[in-house]
């Protein structure tokens, strides 16, 4: 419509005013945009308007924090009402008891809040997210019962009497003032709330809202990610509580009610899960409606009820839905030729590998050499009720070769590479890598200590580009604070470059540059393999473990994988790989392993495996696994 | 009866154990030591036993469509003016007191196991195959949606079932005052269970309500009807909570609109306790959080209750994620 009133001067000065915002970096648009209502607003002069927009600001601080911990980090929080209430009560009290100045009361408020927020995630977040939403329900109801029972908070009757704020000797005490503050700590939430979403943070958030398993399996820590997030969500809402008591003047525990807790998350659903703006207009709709719908001020409740369901079943992105920045790979990035990405991974890699092999030696470890046991598993059992996926299966494999384990299906392969990779803890024996056992690791901590994996079945984060998935495998490298990421600062940034450029090389490694900036789901199934081999390559590992990488593949692609595992070992990386199809696995393999049953029967050179008459009778003596075996995998 | 009743400013902060506690008052008098003890045990259990019916609806719910419908303790209280309305506005209670009790059981389970398929059919199941984030923020939206239809329809304020429906004598064991309503609503909560289990266990439409709970493809792969089945799990919860809600109606005799939300989150406590999806825990949760809320109220004070209870899900999640009882529901990776 717009570009049809085009001639219109007023609509063409609108465009071209748009098109300008759009260019600015966030930070400025959102002080720009900010700066412009309140102006408007103040010059306005109605004190009842400011009020309503003080609140506006309340309720839009609260949702920005909620929507990291909902948004972001994809955990229904239904107690957040409660990190309002401590905030609020720790300024309130410092305030009125140790006569404390507003300002300064503030980081303590942040501070309890986080720590309580600390004190109740780290147990429960590793629940499911539905026992979660109930565990913050009865968090935020235990928060507020304990303040209406605790005397020296004012049991019921809260605490009175809360001073006006004082900011080098001015008192804040007018609306427009609280206004002021209401949109200065506003912008400030969005600007972190936004530098926070294009970090690595917000990426390792994505791929842990997508597949919280295969974000963990490549290095991504998901448990101390969510926590981050909870935590980070409970300190605004602090900050917002703290805010809301010295404007309010008096709080009592009626104040921080689950239904609190239920307005915020409508102002989320309302505006659109995760999206910046849509928290603004959130905040509007449950703050203004009852304003301006005044004979239905009563019911709102039965209306917000209505429109929370109505959002879910028609319009589930939300009014102003968070817009997933269209990817530019690469974008801004010099072009390299393609000879030279071989030697620069190459290169890169080495200076890696020695720079670890250096930092184990000085550690007081050996450091195992080309030849040498670099995976030793010993004595492994692991059991399902009554079936002993792996028996008692011991095998090392060496620095610098490629390590085939072969068996038909049910052997206990793919049971064997979840407890090397932490995703099960083997109910026996050992398993040691670089000589450190890693039994009872945490899959990321595994990834971090050098051993990459794929997946039998494709675990690609769907909803991301090519290049952002193997960005979320250079999770671990990352040298970031979280600080950094939140102020958006310089090194943040070349961190960021950085991760960007080899991402594009790991995607060179593997021929599918071309496609970076596509879906990952737009692939062809052997170009996704690809993509998590590159995505497991690119936490530099000393070890790959591949689960059926050419499952699917036609002869030519099969061809192709031979020459990138090849490539991978000449870079000094160790493969162990698991697969059914035998002339690739004969073709590739410097040695390999047969599981049957769980138990290892033959290991050994590719030709003594052909000839081994045990490995022959598992495979062609009773030929109806194998016809079996042939059309599952097909 | 009870006289006198402060319910706080905050609509949700009713507090269902208002005249428990008056009850416990009562047993106070006089009493000490094991007495005392198992005055409050007779107390928890029958509480114990509403939310054990609550707690089953959650249950069966959840182990067939993996949703906790947090509109279950609503739909209790729908049950309670259901059965409120029949028995005052509809002056059942004139009519001989098994009769106008039957009726005051049956239709409000009916009326609430449609309002059930309602929500069911028009919410839910479009979400089926949606994120569990967005099912969960519906459920909730279901629950602000009853609570607020309800006051809508029958208002504000408290409303009081017949007081002098019931008899309110009873007899004493030793030291220990058991009134004739406790066993009797024990009783019922205690067929209703009973009815459920061998229904479950002894069907076959109960074998393939187990069958869904482990695995819906398959489960159609063998001619199940998904939908149907859904469907049944939906209106056995609502059965359940109506006639939790007109029990609860009959012993505190007191309800309010709001009643729901305690009561749902206390029956969810104890099916976690008991272990999401198991039926027998699902009833023991609910008697141990009835007996914890009594002797919290006993012996500390009723005002710390609630704490009580939501420390205790807490503890049980972290330290037993799948319940006392375990839980008996498929691992989804």
């Amino acid at each position: 419509m717009i570009d049809r009133l085009a001639n219109h001067r007023v609509a063409r000065t609108y465009v071209a005013t748009r098109d300008q915002l759009a260019r600015l970096p966030f930070w400025v648009r959102v002080i720009v945009i900010l700066g412009a209502v309140g102006g408007s607003v103040l010059a306005n002069g109605d004190d009842y308007v400011t009020a309503v927009g003080v609140s506006v600001a309340t309720y839009a601080m609260l949702g920005l924090g909620l929507n990291i911990v909902v948004g972001y980090a994809g955990l229904l929080d239904l107690g957040y009402a409660a990190f309002f209430a401590i905030g609020a009560y720790t300024s309130a009290l410092l305030m009125t008891q140790a006569h404390w100045n507003f300002f300064a009361t503030l980081p303590l408020a942040v501070l309890f809040t986080g720590t309580a927020g600390a004190i109740l995630g780290y147990p429960t977040l590793r629940l499911r997210s539905d026992y979660l939403a109930i565990v913050t329900l009865g968090f935020g109801e235990m928060t507020r019962i304990t303040f209406n029972n605790w005397d020296y908070a004012g049991g019921p009757n809260g605490i009175l009497q809360i001073p006006w704020p004082n900011f080098f000797g001015y008192e804040l005490n007018t609306q427009g003032d609280f206004f002021i503050v209401g949109l200065a700590l506003l912008a400030v939430a969005m600007i972190f709330a936004q530098n926070l979403d294009h970090s690595r943070l917000g990426r390792g958030w994505v791929a842990i809202r997508e597949d919280e398993f295969a974000a963990e399996s490549v290095g991504v820590p998901s448990l101390r990610l969510k926590l981050f997030a909870y935590v980070m969500g409970g300190m605004w809402g602090g900050l917002a509580g703290a805010f809301f008591a010295t404007r309010i003047g008096a709080i009592d525990p009626t104040s921080f009610t689950f239904q609190l807790s239920v307005l915020v998350l409508i102002v989320i659903v309302l505006g659109g899960i995760g999206s910046l703006p849509g928290v603004i207009v959130g905040a509007l709709v449950v703050v203004a409606m009852p304003e301006v719908l005044r004979e239905f001020a009563d019911r709102r409740l039965l209306i917000f009820a209505v429109l929370l369901i109505g959002m879910m079943l028609v319009r589930p992105q939300g009014l102003w839905p968070r817009i997933r920045r269209k990817p530019k790979p690469f974008y801004g990035l010099e072009e390299e030729e393609s000879e030279d990405v071989a030697d620069k991974i190459l290169r890169e890699h080495q200076v890696q590998m020695e720079e670890r092999d250096r930092r184990h030696a000085a550690a007081g470890r050996q450091v195992p050499q080309r030849g040498e046991a670099l995976l030793e598993v010993e004595g492994v059992v692991q059991q399902f009720g009554g079936l002993r996926a792996v028996d008692n299966v011991t095998f090392e494999v060496y620095r610098g070769e490629i390590f085939s384990i072969i068996g038909p299906n049910g052997g206990g392969k793919t049971t064997l590479f979840n407890c090397i990779t932490g995703v099960q803890k083997p109910k026996r024996g050992k398993i040691r890598f670089d000589g450190r056992s890693v039994v009872g690791l945490r899959p990321h901590v595994i990834v971090s200590r050098g051993i990459g994996r794929t997946f039998q079945g494709i675990r690609l984060f769907k909803q991301m580009a090519v290049f952002e998935n193997v960005m979320v495998g250079l999770y671990p490298r990352h040298r970031t604070m979280t600080w950094q990421a939140m102020l958006h600062t310089p090194g943040e940034r070349n961190d960021e470059v950085r991760t960007l450029q080899e991402s594009r090389r790991w995607l060179g490694f593997v021929g599918l540059e071309s496609v970076a900036g596509r879906l990952a789901t737009e692939l062809s199934y052997a170009d996704q393999r690809r993509v998590e081999i590159a995505r497991a390559l690119a936490a530099h590992p000393h070890l790959v473990l591949f689960d059926e990488p050419a499952a699917g593949m036609n002869p030519t692609e099969k061809l192709e994988l031979v020459g990138i595992i090849r490539k991978i070992r000449d870079l000094g990386i160790t493969v162990v790989l698991i697969d059914h199809d035998m002339s690739l696995v004969m073709r590739v393999s410097d040695r390999i392993a047969v599981l049957d049953h769980g138990v290892l029967i033959a290991i050994g050179k590719p030709a003594e495996i052909q000839q081994n008459p045990l490995v022959i009778e598992a495979y062609l003596g009773r030929e109806e696994d194998l016809v079996e075996e042939q059309a599952e995998g097909a | 009866m009870e006289a006198t009743c402060t319910i706080p400013a905050s609509g949700h902060g009713l507090s269902l154990g208002w005249s428990h506690k008056h009850r416990i008052a009562e047993a106070k008098g006089g009493k000490k030591g094991m007495g005392e003890f198992l005055q409050y045990t007779v107390i928890g259990l029958t509480v114990g036993s509403f939310y054990a019916l609550v707690a089953l609806g959650y249950t069966i719910v959840y182990g067939i469509i993996r949703l906790i419908n947090f509109a279950q303790g609503d739909l209790s209280m729908v049950g309670a003016f259901l059965g409120w309305t029949l028995l005052v506005s509809f002056g059942l209670d004139r009519l001989p007191l098994y009769l106008a009790l039957i009726i005051a059981f049956v239709v409000p389970m009916l009326g609430t196991a449609v309002v059930n398929l309602g929500i069911l059919q028009f919410a839910y199941k479009p979400l089926l195959k949606r994120s569990l984030l967005a099912i969960l923020i519906t459920a909730l939206g279901m629950s602000l949606l009853l609570q607020n239809t309800a006051e809508l329809i029958w208002g504000p304020r408290i409303e009081a079932y017949p007081p002098n429906l019931l008899p309110s004598t009873g007899f004493f064991m030793g030291p220990v005052h058991v009134t004739y309503v406790q066993i009797a609503l024990a009783f019922v909560s205690l067929l209703l269970m009973g009815a459920m289990v061998l229904f479950i266990q002894g069907t076959t439409v109960g074998t393939a309500m187990r069958a869904l709970a482990v695995d819906h493809d398959a489960a159609r792969l063998m001619g199940i009807n998904v939908d149907g089945v859904i469907r049944l799990a939906f209106v056995l919860g609502a059965m359940l909570a109506a006639a939790s809600g007109v029990m609860l109606g009959l012993y505190y005799v007191q309800i309010q609109f709001t009643l729901g939300f305690l009561l749902g989150l206390r029956a969810f406590t104890a099916a976690v306790i008991g272990g999401i999806g198991n039926i027998p825990g699902a009833m023991a949760g609910g008697m141990l959080i009835g007996l914890l809320e009594s002797y919290t109220t006993g012996y500390l004070s009723g005002k710390w209750k609630d704490v009580i209870v939501f420390g205790v899900l807490i503890t049980v999640l972290i330290v037993k994620p799948t319940g006392l009882f375990g839980e008996r529901v498929a691992e989804r990776m």
